[in-house]
């Protein structure tokens, strides 16, 4: 059996809640296994060598979103990323840009994602004057269904936000997380919101028109949810409004 | 039936116009570096271009109107304005907006955001280069033909500003286009997207080819 092989991991290290703390990168050796991941390596790391390396995770899986970092310059989940795609073994970790920073890799996304929601009012609003709740809710179109399920599938791990360039230099941007959900409920036919309504949420500089197609969130984005066609059609429809047509 | 536009809404105005100028400038761009190129084909190919922009065709004395030529370079200039105020809103214009930009490249590598660096660089270049050549050509258009041209661009040493202004204005109008696309939902899907990218590189090295040989071309005119 051929011998396994030895890791580096180069791990940024800073905990702000430390008096006199100061940023840097720590290097750490592991010895690699078979199918291993860099959840599974910093787990390790922990365990073994210094237990005051903090991060993130809960699911293991890929649906949680808890433990995406920066590895090797691409912001993803650590739970997906086998540590066998690095051919020189040298592994480099840094926390998701754009958070306020817990800790070494962990971030303070759900901050983030909480603030967001309420901004954006990121729930359904159904038709209140149509509101009977002894009435059975209508069944949703499955081509619809199908849509919305696409979108759904957001975990919120924030690697669109830290991608982003523009949600870098400017921190009241939504960011593409954003712009997905809102696109979730405009397709939503439950959804009372006119487009118009959408645009005072979503038309600004802050919005779909502060966005400067930089891609970061459609290349980087662990669960491949097409952020680049629905900004472009967040973009349009939003456009839309700029001229009604009405018969006078 | 009524037509109602809502001028209050700013931002989406701001960046329909971006976009809408955007694409005229390369349009025009790409048009203008194709007859410019007649003096490829001789004198007498560019000299007849010369003179059918001026309208020639529309005067008894076949001498034509050089201000045609003011009138476009005018107009030019005010939609590179408007390109350039909307545009400005989008870069990073504090230190600190800098400094996140600067970080963000360090940290993540990801080959679009760097793509857009290089179309604000070039757009910032443009802006100071732009103006010179709209001068020069806006205040003596009837200078523009083979010999007039050949005179200013080698004679005058005006090539110092045309080369470089050559290869910043055919890469931001290719990068500027491929964003277009891209924002407003030209590409379906990723394959769209990396064919798009592929002609924008294209796009870019023909026309710099193209202004190169041009330019090299009107060497023989020069006195």
């Amino acid at each position: 059996m051929s011998q396994s092989r030895i890791l580096t991991f180069n791990i940024f290290r800073y905990d702000p809640q430390q008096p006199g703390d100061k940023p840097a990168m720590v290097q750490y050796q592991l010895e690699e296994t078979p199918g291993m991941t860099v959840f599974i390596a910093l787990n390790r790391l922990r365990a073994e060598q210094d237990p005051s390396l903090q991060f993130d995770f809960v699911c293991r899986a890929g649906i949680c979103g808890s433990c995406a970092m920066v590895i090797n310059g691409f912001p993803t989940l650590a739970c997906r990323t086998l540590t066998a795609k690095y051919a020189d073994g040298n592994i480099t970790l840094m926390p998701l840009p754009g958070f306020e920073l817990i800790g070494d890799l962990s971030v303070n996304t759900g901050k983030f994602m909480r603030e967001l929601a309420e901004r954006l009012k990121l729930w359904l609003h159904p038709d209140e004057t149509q509101h009977d709740i002894h009435l059975i809710e209508k069944p949703m179109d499955p081509e619809e269904a199908a849509k919305l399920y696409e979108l759904e599938r957001c975990v919120e791990c924030g690697v669109c936000v830290s991608a982003c360039a523009t949600a870098q230099m400017r921190d009241t941007f939504v960011g593409a997380v954003g712009m997905m959900k809102i696109a979730r409920f405009e397709l939503d036919s439950r959804d009372a919101r006119s487009a118009e309504d959408f645009y005072h949420v979503i038309g600004t500089q802050d919005g779909v028109f502060g966005c400067m197609t930089l891609l970061g969130c459609q290349d980087n984005c662990p669960k491949d949810l097409p952020h680049m066609q629905q900004i472009a059609y967040l973009r349009r429809k939003m456009a839309g409004t700029l001229i009604t047509i009405s018969k006078a | 039936m009524a037509i109602k536009s809502s001028i209050r809404k700013l931002s989406a105005w701001l960046d329909l116009s971006q976009s809408l100028s955007g694409v005229i400038l390369a349009v025009f761009l790409w048009t203008h570096l194709v007859l410019v190129s007649s003096i490829l084909l001789g004198g007498d190919a560019m000299n007849w271009v010369a003179r059918n922009m001026e309208l020639s065709f529309l005067s008894s004395d076949g001498h034509g109107y050089p201000w045609v030529v003011t009138c476009i370079a005018i107009s030019i200039a005010a939609i590179a304005l408007v390109h350039v105020i909307v545009a400005l809103q989008k870069l990073p214009m504090s230190l600190r907006q800098q400094r996140a930009l600067q970080q963000q490249i360090q940290v993540i590598n990801h080959g679009d955001t760097r793509l857009w660096r290089w179309q604000a660089i070039t757009g910032v270049v443009i802006l100071l280069l732009l103006p010179v050549h709209l001068w020069l050509i806006g205040s003596s258009p009837e200078t523009i033909g083979p010999l007039g041209s050949a005179a200013r661009i080698w004679n005058q040493g005006v090539w110092m500003v045309y080369l470089p202004l050559l290869l910043m204005v055919e890469l931001h109008a290719a990068i500027g286009i491929y964003r277009v696309a891209l924002k407003w939902g030209a590409a379906r899907n990723l394959n769209t997207r990396s064919r798009l990218r592929k002609i924008k590189t294209i796009m870019s090295v023909v026309f710099v080819a193209l202004g190169v040989a041009s330019l090299l071309a009107f060497l023989p005119h020069a006195g």
